[in-house]
């Protein structure tokens, strides 16, 4: 038995708190995503067809997962702040399912050999994931305090997601600089960005937010 | 008598608002639930370890508690953290004092079968779960529980491991 423990010492130290709010733990991951795409519009152009008010169709698609990926993904983060045991949310594996069109798309894309589509671009695709990552860390700083004022019951789980919402996000502020057009550039960059992010996130975040 | 859900959450939602009564009603009511709860589930010496801590828990965490939502799998799912936890703990104690099979009389009634632990039990394989179970709720040696169950030593270390990682994986499921 705990010789320091009084169920008086908890009362007494009882301070009215405000429960935490879904839409609050929002915020601020939507806040940092849009500082991002403004301070990469800014700094770096906005992509030339964007600018151009002519989006290609494969840029909005992507555009679309990505935040599809990232919003469903940050939303069960959030949500794991606030254990219940039956409280079921698997709405992020059917994004993450839409996600995979683009590593897939990249598959057949290598395996028919497509000319046109290869090879990757080398270069502008390390600082594609560079900046996604920047953007990306940033992201998962609210998440991961959002996650440690709560009470996740599945830390590796709130790793992976943490670091797969953050990837989905970050990559989605850089899309708006991005200038690929392929989509085996797309895919290969984005998704070791996401990956790469996913993989940090179960590595990191779980150490932060035991309890 | 334990309070019902309704009583419990209401006095949850007056905690948060920092009423200082129907808190310390809340954690006298809320420690004796999880007697019961935790009870045949750990070792008898081990319980008020882990009542007082997962009280402290829903002292510190208190504002996950969403008012929207029932209080019992909330407190529940708190509650199954903190038992995987000491599980994983290296934890040790006179073996074969339990019979884990056997619930206290009511349980069900009060805690509901969907978030109690021997629900969260039935999720794991069979040979996982039967291991952990003797070794370390019950308490008995790696190689005691190899003759009981006919796994080799080593398998038994693995199956408890696994076990115990899927169990913390699964805490919220019912």
């Amino acid at each position: 038995m705990q010789n320091n423990f009084s169920i008086d010492d908890l009362v007494n130290d009882l301070t009215p708190v405000k429960p935490m709010n879904i839409n609050k733990g929002l915020a601020l991951p939507a806040v940092i995503v849009t500082a991002f795409a403004a301070l990469f519009i800014s700094q770096l152009g906005l992509r030339s067809d964007l600018a151009a008010g002519n989006p290609a169709p494969l840029i909005l698609m992507r555009g679309g997962i990505l935040l599809l990926l990232g919003f469903a993904t940050a939303h069960a983060v959030v949500h794991m702040a606030q254990p219940s045991v039956g409280k079921g949310n698997q709405g992020w594996i059917w994004a993450v399912g839409a996600a995979l069109l683009f590593p897939v798309s990249a598959l057949i894309v290598a395996i028919s050999a497509i000319s046109s589509d290869m090879p990757v671009t080398v270069n502008t695709g390390w600082y594609c994931l560079k900046m996604c990552l920047a953007a990306s860390a940033a992201t998962a700083i609210p998440m991961v305090l959002w996650l440690r004022k709560g009470a996740p019951t599945s830390l590796e789980r709130a790793g992976w997601l943490t670091g797969l919402a953050a990837g989905g996000l970050g990559a989605f502020a850089y899309s708006f600089h991005c200038p690929f057009t392929k989509v085996m550039d797309i895919s290969v960059w984005y998704t070791a960005a996401i990956v790469t992010s996913s993989i940090v996130g179960r590595l990191i975040v779980p150490r932060l937010i035991r309890w | 008598m334990i309070a019902n859900e309704e009583t419990l959450k209401n006095l949850m939602v007056r905690a948060q608002k920092g009423d200082k009564q129907s808190y310390s009603v809340l954690l006298e009511q809320t420690g004796r639930w999880l007697g019961r709860y935790f009870s045949n589930k750990i070792a008898s010496d081990a319980i008020d370890d882990l009542i007082q801590e997962t009280l402290i828990s829903l002292h510190r965490k208190r504002d996950s508690f969403d008012p929207t939502r029932a209080y019992l799998p909330w407190i529940a799912a708190i509650a199954r953290y903190r038992w995987v936890d000491k599980l994983r703990q290296t934890y040790k104690h006179q073996a074969g004092t339990l019979d884990f099979d056997i619930a206290e009389e009511g349980h069900e009634d009060v805690v509901g079968a969907k978030i109690s632990i021997d629900r969260l039990l039935t999720m794991l394989p069979e040979k996982q779960a039967e291991v952990i179970k003797l070794v370390k709720v019950e308490g008995y040696s790696i190689a005691e529980t190899s003759d009981k169950t006919g796994q080799s030593e080593s398998l038994v270390k693995v199956n408890v491991h696994r076990g115990l990682k899927k169990l913390a994986t699964m805490i919220e499921s019912e």
